[in-house]
């Protein structure tokens, strides 16, 4: 068979080139797909395309393996070169050397690789398994992947879910907001009965607003040194603005507070915490210092039942988890070998010999049987009576299993189809176990 | 008699407590649902087991070394279950281990009904017991809560992660089991210890047990807790810390006495 990806990604191509060969669209996309069938003649194919990697998977039945025949292979990656600059008016030279060309083995691997985001710049980030599970259902609907790309897709999404299942990969948020609002919930339980407090405003803060709103939290108070900010904000996320010089009393009532405002000098000190600490009773708050200089002196961490996080603070506890990531990648890897093992043994089933041997086994088996029955039913038949009818049965079999035969052997393009049509139809699978 | 319940349950226990220890070593709650539904079905079978007993014996069965373990063990999933069905806080598997380990020393001791004073052969006689080993089941599940407490504010202030505390709940949620924990434990405790001093008062007289007098000390000391925590003043950490105290005193205090003294109260 032969597999081939060519493509570009964020560690082998700059952005330039990588936005260059994107298909934007979904529309682009289905005509590329037209293009590598109806054009390059290729039996099945596939397009994926993301802000981070622009990968063309190709399937074609023509030439038998290739490893054998490598004219065959190179010309598959030459025709796929060609369609790429062809399509998106790029000079081959220009991407050439970002390429990289798996095939086979390294093609299924790469594949699952991917689904699993074990490639990805993030590693362990879960929106690729979307991502590719969207691509191959644009390929579905334009029906230009077959058994081969349809099956190897599906596995590829099943290794994802393994990945995911199985280790710990996607478990700790890399991203500083993702990371606080982890940390939050490691104090709080229902946060859609807590309130929230940003000090404040900065792009940080309201990313980190939006994933707590996400959490289920309602309550939103918002405070600005300038009052109209402060309502601007609030009103984008349905919160209440109010008034700067209030901080304390707000402080006293909210649970969680972001700060990030442009002070240079602390906007919260330790002597105003602890009088809000036991104004109170000491409830837990957790505090996010997202600016730079500080705006929330660090002693405040010493106060009981009080959470301070700054910046570094945040980037740290991503820093480890990403570390943690890297770790998990090695016991996924192990999961994308393992399925690529599978894969290739579905793959052997596909061989038309071990097929056709077992299909005449099986119509020889058959007709024994048969036989024997009838010689227990008739004992007083004559030995050349017993001979003719031993030849006739014979020659039956010969004649119905010609056809069949050839069909199978023959290296069209619906070879693998027929395959597993001729398994399912004589029940050949189940007499193997 | 019924022994093969509590053998069924111990098997389900055990695999529940294996895979529970696979789950906390890996850090992981992939086999959290595998825990519950062994330990449940365990739970069905051991409680079939204490039923059996009861009616076979005609008084509770918690008088013998074998049946308080056993009960203990019993009371503490009962607790376990009844949290995770109301609140959802996925703690079955540090308990698991807990009842395990109660059920397993009580599987090394006699299964044989204890024969008791005839004068103790008495309704609220049961009573006491039931519910004074009920109340430390509550009390020793409020110390592991304390625990789980303590590591995670630890890994919290200190910043660090990637340890146990990525399977323990939250904060919050901790201590409101911890509250709960003691505010129904020290008034099942305190009747307990009524019902029990009411009685032998009035079947034996008073015998200045070391048990009794332990618990007596043990109760001031929950009281306190209980005092505190309702009115508000000790919340959080220092509850934990509190709670931890108080349930290591009075461990410590009964293990000494069942080990070291002639307590009338030392289990058959």
């Amino acid at each position: 068979m032969s597999l081939i990806v060519v493509g570009v990604n964020h560690k082998t191509a700059p952005v330039e080139i990588r936005e260059r060969l994107a298909f934007n669209s979904k529309e682009s996309i289905r005509e590329g797909l037209k293009y590598l069938i109806n054009k390059l003649g290729v039996n099945e194919a596939l397009i994926f395309s993301t802000c981070n990697r622009v990968e063309i998977y190709v399937y074609t039945s023509i030439s038998c393996n290739i490893e054998s025949v490598p004219e065959n292979g190179r010309a598959l990656e030459e025709l796929i070169k060609n369609f790429l600059s062809d399509f998106h008016k790029i000079d081959q030279r220009e991407f050439e050397k970002y390429l990289y060309i798996h095939k086979d083995r390294q093609a299924v691997e790469h594949l699952f690789k991917v689904a699993s985001s074990l490639d990805s710049m993030i590693i362990g980030e879960p929106q690729i398994t979307g991502q590719v599970k969207e691509a191959y259902e644009i390929a579905l609907s334009e029906k230009t992947t077959s058994l081969i790309l349809n099956y190897l897709m599906n596995r590829a999404l099943f290794t994802a879910k393994r990945v995911r299942k199985e280790t710990r990969i996607g478990e700790n948020p890399v991203s500083v907001s993702y990371a606080a609002v982890g940390l939050i919930k490691k104090v709080f339980d229902d946060l859609s009965k807590k309130s929230v407090l940003l000090v404040g405003a900065g792009e940080m803060a309201e990313l980190a607003i939006r994933h707590l709103i996400g959490s289920g939290i309602k309550e939103i108070y918002v405070t600005n040194r300038t009052l109209q900010r402060a309502e601007e904000l609030a009103s984008l996320f349905n919160g209440k603005a109010t008034a700067f010089e209030k901080l304390k009393e707000n402080l006293i009532k909210t649970d969680i507070v972001i700060c990030s405002t442009g002070a240079p000098h602390y906007v919260i000190d330790e002597k105003m915490l602890k009088e809000v600490m036991f104004l109170r009773k000491y409830k837990p708050i957790f505090l996010i210092d997202i600016s730079v200089p500080r705006n929330i002196d660090p002693a405040c961490d010493n106060l009981d039942n009080v959470y301070l996080y700054n910046i570094d603070d945040l980037q740290d506890v991503v820093d480890s988890n990403i570390l943690e990531r890297r770790k998990e990648a090695d016991k996924a890897l192990e999961i994308v070998y393992e399925e690529t093992d599978k894969f290739f043994q579905w793959l052997e089933s596909l061989n038309s010999v071990p097929v056709i041997v077992s299909l005449r086994n099986k119509a020889e088996h058959i007709r024994q049987e048969e036989l024997e029955k009838f010689k227990g039913k008739f004992k007083d038949l004559s030995p050349d009576i017993l001979n003719s009818i031993d030849y006739l049965t014979q020659s039956i079999i010969n004649k119905i299993m010609h056809e069949p035969t050839v069909a199978l052997k023959n290296n069209c393009d619906m070879k693998e189809t027929l395959i597993l049509a001729a398994r399912r139809l004589f029940g050949l699978d189940n007499e193997e176990e | 008699m019924g022994t093969i319940f509590f053998e069924l349950a111990l098997t389900l226990y055990f695999a529940g407590f294996l895979l529970s220890l696979a789950g906390i070593i890996r850090k992981k709650q992939d086999l959290d649902k595998a825990v519950l539904i062994l330990s449940l079905s365990g739970f069905v079978l051991h409680s079939i087991y204490l039923l059996l007993r009861y009616i076979k014996a005609g008084q509770a069965p918690i008088f013998s070394m074998h049946e308080a373990n056993s009960f203990f063990a019993w009371s503490i999933l009962l607790i376990s279950f009844f949290i995770y069905f109301t609140n959802k806080v996925k703690i079955i598997n540090f308990n698991i281990i807990l009842s395990f380990s109660f059920m397993f020393v009580s599987a090394f001791f006699p299964r044989n009904i204890p024969v008791l004073k005839a004068e103790l052969k008495n309704f609220w006689i049961d009573i006491h017991a039931l519910m004074a080993v009920f109340g430390i089941a509550l009390f020793s599940l409020a110390f592991i809560f304390s625990i789980l407490y303590l590591i995670q504010e630890r890994a919290v202030k200190a910043k660090k992660f990637g340890g146990l505390e990525s399977i323990i709940p939250s904060l919050e949620i901790l201590d409101k089991l911890n509250y709960r924990l003691i505010f129904w434990g020290f008034p099942i405790y305190s009747i307990a210890l009524i019902v029990g001093l009411v009685k032998y008062l009035s079947l034996l007289g008073f015998l200045w047990d070391p048990k009794e007098i332990w618990s007596f000390l043990t109760w001031i000391v929950y009281l306190s807790i209980f005092y505190l925590r309702v009115k508000g003043d000790w919340r959080k950490k220092k509850a934990a810390y509190l709670t931890i105290f108080a349930f290591l005193l009075m461990i410590v205090g009964f293990f000494g006495i069942n080990l070291l003294t002639e307590s009338f109260h030392k289990p058959l």
